[in-house]
C-alpha cells in the first residue's frame, strides 16, 4: 500500500490540497500547528475577490450537500485525512518518497470528537475558548496558561467528557511519501519601523487587526472603535508598504496589502458610516484584475496620498496628529485620525528556516524557493517536496487554490 | 527697513504642513456634483495631464496638483490661482486622461465657482462686458473688405439683442454690473 | 442638392471676410446650399462659458433651436463657434437636468431645444456629404505637392466624444488638392489663441513654438480651419521678427481658399491679399 502524503499547514492552500488528495483516494495527513484550522485567512473577516466572508467563500460549491462552506467540508469527515491539531513537525529524516516525519502532537485537552460546543465550559472558565462559531474541527479550545479554578469544574462537569485537564504532549513518527508545505505567511509586527509608533501607540495597529476589528464576531462586535479609548473612530489613515520594499526589512513587495488596504478602506467608507479614509502610499500595486478595488474605492471617497509620513504625534484627546509628505503635491500635510492602520509586510512563518533547512530547500528571501529556479513549477520544491499558498510567498485565495491543485496534480501523476 | 528689522529669528517651524482640518472637504462633492465631476473621483494621479498640458512648466500647480487640491479640499487655493484661467482649454489633458476624467471640464467649472466668487482676471470680464454691451465678440470694421468679396457688410444674421437679454439676466450681468 | 443652415459667428465675418467668401464659392461649386442662419446670437467663445456657463448653454441653446426649426443640420466655419455649439448640444443631450432649465428659459422666447439636428463644421461636411472622390474630380489646378503643415485647432478635435471630427478628415482634404501633408510634432499644441486676454507672452511663445515646429519639419505653408487659429498663427509672425528675431514666412490659408485654388478660382475671389503673411509661395506652386 502506497504511504500518505504529509501536508503541512492547515489554511487555505494546506486544506485545498488535503481535500483534493483525500477526494482522488490518496490518504492525507494534515497537521496545524493550531487547534483550529484555517490559518489566515479565518482572521481575514472578508476575502477579497468575492469580498464574501471567509466562512462561506467559493471555493468547494461543487462538493455536494456542502453549500459554499468551505468549514463544512470533508476536513473532518473525509475518511482519507487523517486531521491533526495543535502539531508541529519535530524532525524529518529519510529519503523523497520514503519520509519518516517525527510529529510532536500536542496535549489534546479537548476532545473535538466529543465536544457539542454546549458553551458549559466557556461560561466557568477563562481558559476555554471558542474561536469562532464556525471552527474546524468543532471544538473548544484550552490554553493552559489561562488555567483558572473553573478549569476543573469544566472537566469535571462537561456533559460529553470531552475534557481531560492531564493530557501530554506525545510524539508519533509517520512514514510519508510526499510534503507538501503550505505552512503560509505572517504578518510582521511592525514595531521595527520605529516612525510609526507601533506598539508604543495603541491606536497603531496593523491591516489583520483591522481585520479582526471589523468582523461581527470580534472583541468590538464589528464597531470601528480607538483601541486606547473605546471611542468611536471617524477618521482612519493606512500606511503602505511598512517594512515591504525596504532592504532594511523585506526586499520584496508583500503583494497582497494593497488590496487587503482597499477592501478594508472600501469597507470602513460604505459600511461605518462618516468614518473617512486615507491611504499613504509609494505605490498602489492592484495586480490583474484587482484595478477594479482601487477604482472603486477611490469612487467611494477614499483619500490617497502619493507620499511617505514624517511622524506620527500623540494627542491628548487620544488622536494621532501624522505630518506627511505628499510628494504629488509637493506639499506637507497634517492629519488628525484616531486609527493608524499599517499595511505591515507578510514574513515567512516562524520555524520556515528550519524546515527548508531540514529538507534542503532553496530559500526565497526566507520563503519556499523552487527547486529549480527557471522552471515553471514554482510548486515543486525538491524531489517529493511540494509547496503551495503563503509558503511560497504572499498569496491570495485564489492563487493558494491554484498552487495547491498545482501540487495536487503533480502528486497524482508521479503515482500513476 | 533696516538691517536689524529683518533679523526676526530663525522661523518658528521649518516645515509648516497643511493642516488638513482647515481645508473644506465639501469642495470635491460641489465638483463632482458638477455636470462634468462625475469621474473626479476617479483620478489617480498619475500626471497624465500634466504631461499632456503644453504649459504646465509656466504654473505653480500643475494640472494634476489642481485636481489634487480639490480632492484634498484646498478650495480658496484653486478657486483663487492663476492658472485655472491660464488653461488653453485645449483638452489634451481630458483626452488622454486613463481614468476619464473631465479635467479641462472640471477647470471650466472650477472658473464658474471663482466667478461666482467674483474672482475673474480683468480681461475676461472685459470680454463679458463687450458681450453685454455690443452683443458680439467682433465687429465689422472694414465692411468695404466684405464688399469688394460681395458679401453683406454686416455680420450675416447676427442677433446683437439675442445674447444681451440673455446674458443681462444671468451671471455674466451680474458680473458685468458689479465691474463698473 | 444637400442643404444647411449656416453658422457664420462674428470673428469670421469680422476678420475673415475672405474665409467666408471662398467657403461659399468651394461650397457652390460642390453644390451645397449654404444658407445662413438668421437672428442668431454670437456663441460667447470659450470665455463665456468660463466665467457664465448657464449663459453659455442658453446662447448657444437658442441659436440650435432656432436652426431646429428648418431641420437642417448647422455647419459653421469657426472651431470656436462649431466647440460651443456642438459642447452644448452634447452636453444637453447628456444631462437631462440642464436640458429642463434651458427649455424653460427657452420656452419664454418661443423656442424650443429638441437635439434633433446635428452641429457640423464645415469641412466635415464636404469631406462626408460630398466626398474626396467628388472634391478630387473638381481639382483642376493641383498643387505640386507643395508641404502645407494643417494646425487642426483644438476645439475641432478635443474633446473626440464631443466633437467627433477626426485629424483624418482635414488630412484628405489636404491630399485632395494635391499638396503634401507634412507631419510635425507639434501638431496637436494649440496656437495659443484662448490664453491671449490673461497670458500674451505665453499665447506667442506657443504660436512661435507652433510655427518653429512646423518650419523645422519643412512646411512651406500652414492651413486651418478657424479665424482665431489663423489670426494667432498668421499675425504673430509679423510680431516674433521682433520679440524673437525669428522670420518664418510661412503663408496661413483657410483650407477653402487652398480647394478654391486647386479648383482653378483666382486669388482675388478668395481675398487672397487680406492673408497678413503674403501667400505668394503658394501661388508658385500651382501647375498649370
Amino acid at each position: 500500500m502506497t504511504d500518505p502524503v504529509l501536508v503541512i499547514g492547515a489554511g487555505v492552500a494546506g486544506m485545498t490540497a488535503a481535500v483534493e488528495l483525500a477526494d482522488n483516494g490518496v490518504k492525507t495527513i494534515l497537521i496545524d500547528r493550531k487547534s483550529t484550522i484555517g490559518g489566515n485567512a479565518l482572521e481575514l473577516y472578508k476575502a477579497f475577490p468575492t469580498d464574501d466572508c471567509f466562512y462561506c467563500f467559493e471555493g468547494n460549491r461543487w462538493r455536494p450537500g456542502i453549500r459554499k462552506c468551505f468549514y463544512r467540508s470533508a476536513m473532518v469527515d473525509q475518511p482519507n485525512i487523517d486531521l491533526k491539531t495543535d502539531t508541529r513537525v519535530k524532525g524529518i529524516s529519510g529519503t523523497p518518497g520514503k519520509f519518516s516525519v517525527i510529529l510532536d502532537l500536542g496535549p489534546q485537552y479537548v476532545d473535538p470528537k466529543r465536544c457539542t460546543l454546549c458553551g458549559l465550559c466557556t461560561n466557568v472558565s477563562e481558559a476555554f475558548l471558542l474561536a469562532s462559531p464556525q471552527c474546524q474541527p468543532q471544538a473548544v479550545s484550552y490554553d493552559p496558561e489561562k488555567t483558572d479554578d473553573g478549569a476543573k469544574k469544566a472537566e469535571d462537569e462537561c456533559p460529553t467528557q470531552a475534557i481531560n485537564l492531564s493530557a501530554i504532549q506525545t510524539e508519533e513518527t509517520v512514514t510519508v511519501s510526499d510534503i507538501v508545505i503550505a505552512t503560509g505567511y505572517h504578518e510582521m509586527k511592525p514595531s521595527v519601523v520605529d516612525e510609526y509608533g507601533y506598539g508604543k501607540l495603541p491606536n497603531v495597529i496593523t491591516q489583520l487587526e483591522l481585520a479582526q476589528m471589523l468582523d461581527p464576531n470580534g472583541e468590538s462586535a464589528g464597531a470601528l472603535v480607538r483601541p486606547s479609548d473605546g471611542a468611536q473612530v471617524k477618521n482612519v489613515m493606512m500606511i503602505q508598504c511598512v517594512g515591504s520594499r525596504d532592504e532594511n526589512y523585506y526586499p520584496f513587495c508583500s503583494k497582497i496589502c494593497c488590496v487587503f488596504a482597499l477592501k478594508h478602506a472600501n469597507i470602513i467608507s460604505s459600511e461605518r458610516n462618516d468614518s473617512r479614509v486615507s491611504v499613504v502610499y509609494m505605490d498602489i500595486r492592484t495586480y490583474d484584475q484587482h484595478e477594479r478595488y482601487y477604482r472603486e474605492t477611490r469612487d467611494a471617497g477614499v483619500e490617497f496620498v502619493r507620499g511617505r509620513v514624517s511622524r506620527v504625534e500623540s494627542q491628548k484627546d487620544g488622536t494621532l496628529d501624522v505630518h506627511v509628505y505628499d510628494s504629488l503635491l509637493n506639499r506637507y500635510l497634517k492629519f488628525t485620525v484616531d486609527l493608524l492602520v499599517l499595511s505591515s509586510a507578510l514574513e515567512p512563518p516562524e520555524a520556515a528556516d528550519e524546515l527548508l533547512s531540514s529538507l534542503g530547500l532553496n530559500s526565497a528571501s526566507g520563503y519556499v524557493g523552487p527547486a529549480d529556479p527557471i522552471s515553471e513549477n514554482e510548486v515543486v520544491a525538491g524531489e517529493h517536496v511540494y509547496a503551495c499558498g503563503g509558503a511560497l510567498g504572499p498569496a491570495e485565495v485564489p492563487e493558494s487554490v491554484n498552487q495547491a491543485r498545482a501540487v495536487v496534480s503533480k502528486i497524482l501523476q508521479g503515482r500513476k | 527697513m533696516t538691517e536689524t528689522e529683518e533679523k526676526t529669528g530663525p522661523p518658528v517651524t521649518l516645515i509648516d504642513p497643511i493642516d488638513m482640518t482647515k481645508l473644506d472637504p465639501k469642495f470635491r462633492n460641489d465638483i463632482s456634483s458638477m455636470p462634468n465631476g462625475e469621474e473626479l473621483s476617479a483620478c489617480f494621479a498619475c500626471s497624465t495631464c500634466t504631461a499632456a498640458c503644453p504649459i504646465a512648466n509656466q504654473w505653480d500647480y500643475m494640472p494634476h496638483q489642481l485636481i489634487r487640491m480639490i480632492l484634498l479640499g484646498m478650495r480658496d487655493e484653486v478657486l483663487s490661482s492663476k492658472e485655472i484661467w491660464e488653461c488653453l482649454t485645449c483638452f489634451q489633458c481630458q483626452e488622454r486622461c486613463p481614468q476619464k476624467v473631465r479635467v479641462t471640464d472640471i477647470f471650466f467649472d472650477c472658473k464658474n465657482l471663482a466667478a461666482e466668487e467674483g474672482h475673474v482676471p480683468e480681461n475676461v470680464l472685459a470680454l463679458g462686458k463687450t458681450l453685454v454691451d455690443k452683443g458680439q465678440l467682433y465687429e465689422v470694421i472694414n465692411d468695404w473688405e466684405r464688399e469688394d468679396l460681395d458679401l453683406e457688410p454686416e455680420v450675416p444674421g447676427l442677433s446683437i439683442e439675442g445674447i444681451q437679454s440673455i446674458l443681462k439676466s444671468t451671471r455674466t450681468g451680474k458680473l458685468v454690473e458689479d465691474g463698473e | 442638392m444637400p442643404v444647411y443652415s449656416l453658422y457664420m459667428g462674428c470673428s469670421v465675418p469680422a476678420n475673415y471676410p475672405n474665409y467666408e467668401a471662398a467657403m461659399f464659392k468651394v461650397a457652390e461649386a460642390l453644390g451645397m446650399n449654404l444658407n445662413y442662419l438668421e437672428d442668431v446670437a454670437c456663441c460667447g467663445s470659450p470665455n463665456l462659458r468660463s466665467i457664465d456657463t448657464f449663459g453659455w448653454l442658453l446662447v448657444n441653446a437658442r441659436t440650435i433651436a432656432i436652426a431646429e426649426k428648418s431641420g437642417h443640420d448647422i455647419v459653421t466655419p469657426c472651431n470656436g463657434c462649431f466647440g460651443s455649439l456642438k459642447d452644448v448640444l452634447h452636453h444637453l443631450t447628456h444631462h437631462k437636468d440642464d436640458l429642463k432649465k434651458i427649455n424653460v428659459e427657452l420656452k419664454k422666447m418661443g423656442l424650443e431645444f429638441k437635439g434633433s439636428i446635428n452641429v457640423r463644421h464645415i469641412i466635415e461636411a464636404m469631406y462626408t456629404d460630398i466626398g474626396i472622390e467628388e472634391i478630387k474630380k473638381r481639382v483642376t489646378k493641383p498643387l505640386d505637392g507643395v508641404g502645407i503643415a494643417i494646425h487642426y485647432g483644438c476645439h475641432l478635435l478635443r474633446p473626440l466624444d464631443v466633437t467627433e471630427f477626426r485629424p483624418e478628415i482635414l488630412q484628405e482634404m489636404v491630399d485632395a488638392t494635391g499638396a503634401t501633408v507634412i507631419d510635425y510634432p507639434l501638431w496637436k499644441q494649440c496656437c495659443g489663441a484662448t490664453v491671449l486676454p490673461v497670458n500674451e507672452q505665453l499665447a506667442i511663445r506657443l504660436a512661435r513654438d507652433k510655427l518653429k515646429s512646423m518650419k523645422d519639419a519643412g512646411a512651406v505653408f500652414i492651413t486651418v480651419v478657424c479665424p482665431a487659429c489663423g489670426n494667432q498663427l498668421d499675425l504673430q509672425q509679423l510680431g516674433l521678427k521682433d520679440s524673437y528675431g525669428e522670420v518664418y514666412d510661412l503663408p496661413v490659408l483657410l483650407y477653402p481658399q487652398i480647394l478654391a485654388l486647386a479648383m482653378g478660382m483666382n486669388e482675388e475671389e478668395i481675398g487672397l491679399s487680406m492673408n497678413r503673411v503674403p501667400a505668394d509661395p503658394i501661388l508658385d506652386h500651382l501647375s498649370g
